[in-house]
């Protein structure tokens, strides 16, 4: 993975003071709320509902166990209070589907010693929000994925520091995110980001991107749009520069809910990418220097060398993963849902379920860090993955170790195996945490969870994409969602709007697309019971072998509307 | 990063705007300001009869006059002053001078000494910019 130079070191350090002189301006009352919310926004604080919130990146979810360890540290030793109930008394953290890593409790007056404590790791908030270009993501499979096409992940790196403190578009209409693949299936989603990337090779072996533009959730939900079907590798930051100084100089900016880059691409349309291709070539034709951001072979050559397989990893003869024939059901099962294939022969990718009963989606507490970092120094060369589904995985396991690392995965709660069935669901922090949410997301989530904990119910149901936001916002992806659970307030009160049918763009889901609802909302009391009546006619409906999302597609949305409604009790009585 | 840029009093009047200098006859030397929305292709012509541009923050978290001022400086080659006005607080100042504004009106109540201690928390950025257009990785290599 990728090593930070001294440069990198001194730049995050830099930051960190630089934020140090802001907080402390704002605690003489020289910096007015107002006008440090955007500093500190850009360096990952919010401030929510109890406490300020941190969101550290890790940029696209490659993390060393190190860094996990210096986490698992900020946890412990800074994300705490004194009251309240276990889960109101911090020492954890949320791993979130942008790869990234929040804190819910430590105290606006300890961030700036928390900064230079995640400096000291590598690690930073930098962009993590903000209306900004945020943490790059990939695909967590990035450099170990059969399917691969490019390894992202120079790339990625290129970009990041490229878009990290870009002077012209710190302060865009609204926030900016990019995804990345390199691989055939897309595994990061890339059609619902403001802009998505992925490597391709042409008819001549030459690299180059697939661009696409403008897609994104929230209140409009929008699939992004090809502006460009293979821009040389070499071109990439000064087509993006393009890209983003036209969103800069004529997105919308009078209304918040009109700003995403979406609604410019959307309303503009082949304006949109002539105006983006002209300022392309008015950036190499008539810049002074405008040249001076293509990337050359040497500086490639120098980022991919940080991502050359880990010492120690050689390609050995495999003897497949078949289990012995005594091996106990809940090995065979993690074999099938939590072991995935590997590139390098003899080699496999690991996830370690952070869905579990007890625990809200992509939780981790500082022991679980901890544990979770021990796991992947003894099997996975001290380096994980964060998943776009928050989980954890190791990229480097030896087929050999696969005994041992389940073992030691179940002992710490890791080894769930669920991965891609309907308890491995999506979920925001929602209104428990989360400032800007319409309802809770963590007490649906759980209540699914507890619904269904028999584990041959939920293999017989087989894989689905549950995804679940506390409000419009997205943050748990509903619209992209199989089942997709929207958190909504009607005069005060917390309701659930139900989607169907939508899709990230993965092989198994199909093209990207938004689900559709399923008529009123619903009550918290009664999400469980439509998931249930939900997961019911799709069994029933199936075909052989017929997936959830194929069903769905087969049969519509009826049938399964009529068995949602047919399990309202509060909301019967409402409407 | 030093080029520090020129720090103008909040009092100083504003300048007439583009309409006005063109409808005065566009006197040489004209010192005008543009609003954010305007594309600074269109003042193509007029450049070399302009001495100062000032360039329009509504609000400090509107970027748009950022990329005015890049394209003014990198693609238009403007030598003229270049000055931030409006809502301009102390924290946009490396960014102000990374996309080639060299005055800064601050609003009232800002301070320049903060402005300078901004200046001085970063030896290096990894892309280019107006001053240093080459990105980190070619400056290293």
């Amino acid at each position: 993975m990728y090593r930070y130079t001294d440069f990198d070191r001194r730049f995050v350090r830099a930051r960190a003071a630089q934020y140090r002189d802001q907080l402390e301006r704002h605690q003489r009352g020289e910096l007015s709320d107002d006008d440090f919310r955007p500093l500190r926004l850009q360096n990952g604080w919010y401030l929510q509902r109890h406490a300020p919130m941190l969101r550290v990146a890790v940029p696209y979810g490659e993390l060393s166990s190190r860094q996990l360890r210096a986490l698992a540290r900020v946890a412990r030793e800074h994300d705490l209070q004194d009251a309240g109930t276990p889960r109101e008394r911090g020492g954890y953290g949320h791993f979130t589907t942008r790869q990234n890593l929040q804190f819910n409790w430590i105290p606006l007056a300890r961030s700036a010693d928390v900064m230079e404590l995640l400096a000291e790791a590598d690690l930073h908030g930098i962009q993590t929000s903000g209306n900004c270009i945020r943490n790059i993501t990939s695909d967590a499979l990035a450099g170990i994925a059969p399917d691969e096409v490019v390894d992202p992940r120079p790339y990625c790196e290129i970009l990041r520091q490229w878009s990290t403190l870009h002077p012209e578009f710190a302060f865009l209409p609204r926030k900016f995110k990019i995804a990345v693949t390199g691989a055939r299936e897309d595994r990061a989603a890339i059609a619902w980001h403001d802009i998505g990337l992925q490597l391709l090779k042409n008819d001549a072996g030459e690299v180059g991107f697939r661009v696409l533009v403008g897609g994104g959730m929230g209140r409009t939900p929008v699939i992004a749009t090809e502006v460009a079907a293979f821009v040389p590798w070499q071109q990439i930051l000064v087509f993006i520069e393009a890209i983003v100084r036209v969103y800069n100089r004529y997105g919308r900016r009078d209304n918040l809910y009109k700003a995403r880059i979406k609604i410019l691409v959307k309303a503009e349309g082949a304006r949109f990418v002539d105006a983006v291709g002209a300022e392309f070539r008015a950036i190499l034709e008539h810049d002074a220097d405008g040249a001076a951001h293509l990337i050359p072979q040497a500086e490639l050559d120098r980022v991919a060398a940080h991502f050359e397989l880990p010492d120690g990893v050689r390609a050995e003869p495999s003897r497949g993963i078949a289990p012995a024939g005594d091996a106990p059901l809940a090995y065979r099962r993690w074999l099938e849902r939590n072991v995935h294939a590997h590139r390098v022969s003899g080699h496999r990718a690991v996830t370690l379920s952070l869905k579990r009963p007890g625990q809200a989606p992509g939780d981790v507490t500082a022991d679980q860090m901890d544990t979770a970092a021990a796991l992947a120094e003894r099997f996975s060369h001290g380096e994980l993955r964060v998943t776009h589904d928050q989980n954890l995985l190791l990229p480097w396991v030896r087929e050999a170790d696969l005994l041992a690392l389940w073992r030691a995965a179940k002992d710490a709660g890791f080894a769930t195996p669920n991965i891609g069935l309907l308890t491995d669901m999506i979920a925001c922090p929602g209104g428990d945490f989360c400032g800007l949410a319409n309802a809770r997301s963590i007490p649906i989530a759980a209540a699914i969870t507890e619904r269904f904990q028999d584990l041959d119910e939920l293999y017989d149901i087989g894989d689905i994409d549950l995804h679940m936001s506390g409000c419009m916002n997205s943050c748990g992806h509903h619209h992209s969602g199989h089942i997709g659970i929207l958190g909504v307030d009607k005069d005060g009160a917390e309701w659930y709007q139900v989607s169907l049918g939508g899709a990230d763009g993965s092989t198994l889901s199909g093209a990207a697309v938004a689900g559709k609802v399923i008529g009123p909302s619903f009550s918290a009391d009664e999400v469980p019971d439509v998931v249930e009546a939900v997961i019911d006619t799709y069994r029933s409906r199936r075909a052989a072998n017929e997936r959830f999302i194929d069903t769905v597609r087969r049969v519509g949305l009826e049938p399964f509307k009529t068995a949602a409604n047919a399990v309202r009790r509060e909301t019967a009585e409402a409407a | 990063m030093s080029h520090e840029p020129q720090f103008i009093d909040a009092h100083e009047p504003a300048w007439p705007s583009i309409d006005e200098w063109r409808a005065a006859g566009a006197p040489a030397g004209g010192r005008v300001s543009i609003a954010n929305t305007l594309d600074p292709e269109s003042l193509r012509a007029d450049l070399p009869r302009l001495a100062a541009i000032g360039l329009h923050f509504p609000k400090w978290t509107d970027g748009r006059a950022y990329s005015q001022a890049r394209l003014l400086r990198v693609r238009l080659r403007f030598a003229g002053e270049i000055r931030a006005t409006g809502d301009v607080v102390v924290d946009m100042v490396p960014l102000l001078v990374r996309t080639g504004f060299d005055a800064v009106q601050l609003r009232d109540g800002q301070q320049p000494g903060h402005a300078r201690r901004a200046l001085g928390f970063f030896d290096g950025h990894y892309q280019g910019d107006v001053h240093e257009p080459r990105p980190w990785f070619a400056r290293a290599a």
